[in-house]
């Protein structure tokens, strides 16, 4: 089954293997585990940083019952898990998809096999977690903000010779 | 309830004076003419007092003066957290002083619209993204103030409500909600004088003498002009109108960076496009309070999308970004 978790993170199994292993990781706590390390792996072969290596499912359940509080909204941080369990949505519903496509992708409503593997991607909470982050990459929100509030922040001249070149220069 | 201006052609240009007329006078029972009050008292009234902003989890306290002299606004701002710096504007013309870094940096302000200024267009182009009511009176700071309700038309903004100062119409404190009715950004005054015994010699700069030799930073005054990007919005939403567009250098980037402003009068959202340099593969977002920011890589480009509004909003800008 590694081998089928490996293939599944490189894209390179058909809709029904894909399937099969999914199904394989959301039930067995070993090949979620397996899942889980390959994607910590694939990370630190990539150059990122690993991240939340001791978050246990337990924590993620726990963050997941939590309700989600919309004020101050705040974005909950994309865990290396989460966002395995989005790439798993993502594949689910792309399975989804393709299935109807096979049985002919008749018009008007789709069928209610969509329907339902849609709905089994809700207890995810995906719908307030949106686009998974880029954990290399985090957002650098605040230049940009100050840029578009046209208030400029004392961070831009900080240190004065090697941020702002334009300030160095004379 | 326009029927009095539909009824007959000869009512137009009565109420058109009236309305321009009435800018000071008491605007009554019409929220558009209270909105109307508001934006100008932001610009011809004389104020100074210290106000909170709270956006999201940061709050931060900026201490404002602003005085009118013969119809050009001079204006001292100065945010009290953090390291120490003040903006001093004269119309749209802003000298940034950061006394830490020794320079002062010159800037051209390419769009009114931050507390107590929330607006940047007439009245009458937010009555169509806005339902605009007027709520109830209060006492606020100590000052009769009445509410102006704004809810959003469709899902594309967020619910504003304003309290304006009864005799001036001054904004004093302003609150955005989300679709669930929830406070997430307030700016309140916490203490304010009013009128004319507000002293010019308060917006004059008070970093400005205790450095001797400033760096001058004319860069961000060079390029607030508007320019052709190359770059237009396929799927601008309802009611948002382009302000300018521009190249601003940003901290850590080589090369000027094209920003494109749009507003709806009330809320507004930059578009940033650079070179994809990173590269970045995937979209990110990240919410705080009413500022959204928005990336998506399009292809060796990187669009990025911040304002203050919902992130549909900026979801569905970025991902129309166009070539022109």
């Amino acid at each position: 089954m590694t081998q089928e978790i490996s293939s599944l993170m490189d894209s390179e199994l058909e809709a029904h293997e894909a399937e099969r292993a999914i199904r394989a990781c959301s039930l067995s706590e070993e090949q979620k585990q397996t899942w889980h390390l390959y994607h910590v792996i694939g990370e630190s072969i990539r150059g990122h940083a690993p991240r939340s290596l001791a978050l246990s499912t337990k924590v993620v359940e726990a963050l997941q019952a939590q309700p989600t509080v919309l004020a101050p909204r705040r974005r909950i941080e994309a865990t290396t898990f989460t966002r395995v369990a989005l790439a798993a949505a993502a594949s689910v519903a792309t399975i989804g998809v393709v299935a109807w496509m096979g049985q002919g992708g008749q018009g008007g409503a789709p069928s209610p096999v969509v329907a339902k593997s849609a709905s089994a991607i809700q207890p995810v909470s995906i719908k307030s977690t949106l686009a998974p982050r880029d954990s290399a990459q985090p957002l650098d929100v605040q230049d940009y903000l100050a840029a578009h509030r046209q208030m400029p922040s004392p961070e831009l001249y900080r240190p004065v010779n090697n941020r702002a070149p334009a300030a160095a220069a004379r | 309830m326009r029927a009095t201006a539909s009824r007959g052609g000869r009512w137009i240009p009565a109420l058109a004076l009236g309305f321009a007329c009435s800018a000071h006078a008491n605007p009554g029972n019409d929220p558009l003419a209270w909105l109307q009050r508001a934006a100008q008292a932001a610009r011809s009234t004389s104020y100074s007092g210290t106000f909170a902003h709270t956006n999201g989890d940061r709050t931060s306290t900026v201490r404002i003066t602003h005085v009118n002299v013969n119809g050009e606004e001079n204006e001292r701002i100065e945010p009290l957290d953090g390291p120490p710096h003040e903006i001093v504007r004269r119309n749209d013309d802003m000298f940034c002083y950061f006394p830490d870094a020794q320079t002062v940096r010159l800037d051209r302000r390419v769009t009114p619209g931050y507390f107590p200024a929330v607006l940047s267009v007439a009245p009458a182009a937010i009555a169509s993204s806005y339902d605009v009511r007027l709520g109830k009176v209060e006492r606020v700071l100590g000052y009769d103030c009445q509410w102006i309700r704004l809810e959003p038309r469709d899902v594309m903004r967020f619910e504003q409500r304003l309290c304006a100062e009864s005799t001036t119409g001054l904004v004093i404190r302003a609150k955005t909600l989300n679709e669930q009715k929830q406070v997430i950004e307030q700016y309140t005054f916490t203490d304010l004088k009013l009128g004319p015994h507000v002293a010019r010699s308060n917006v004059k700069s008070i970093f400005e003498a205790r450095i001797k030799r400033w760096i001058t930073d004319s860069k961000p005054r060079e390029e607030a002009k508007e320019v052709e990007t190359g770059w237009s919005i396929a799927s601008v939403p309802a009611g948002f109108q382009k302000v300018t567009e521009l190249r601003r250098t940003l901290p850590g980037k080589r090369q000027p960076i094209s920003q494109i402003i749009y507003s709806d009068g009330l809320a507004s959202l930059s578009v940033f496009v650079e070179p994809n340099s990173t590269p970045r593969t995937e979209e990110a977002s990240s919410e705080d309070g009413t500022t959204t920011f928005f990336v998506h890589p399009k292809g060796e480009y990187l669009v990025s999308v911040l304002g203050e509004v919902p992130l549909a909003t900026a979801q569905q800008v970025a991902r129309s970004v166009t070539r022109r």
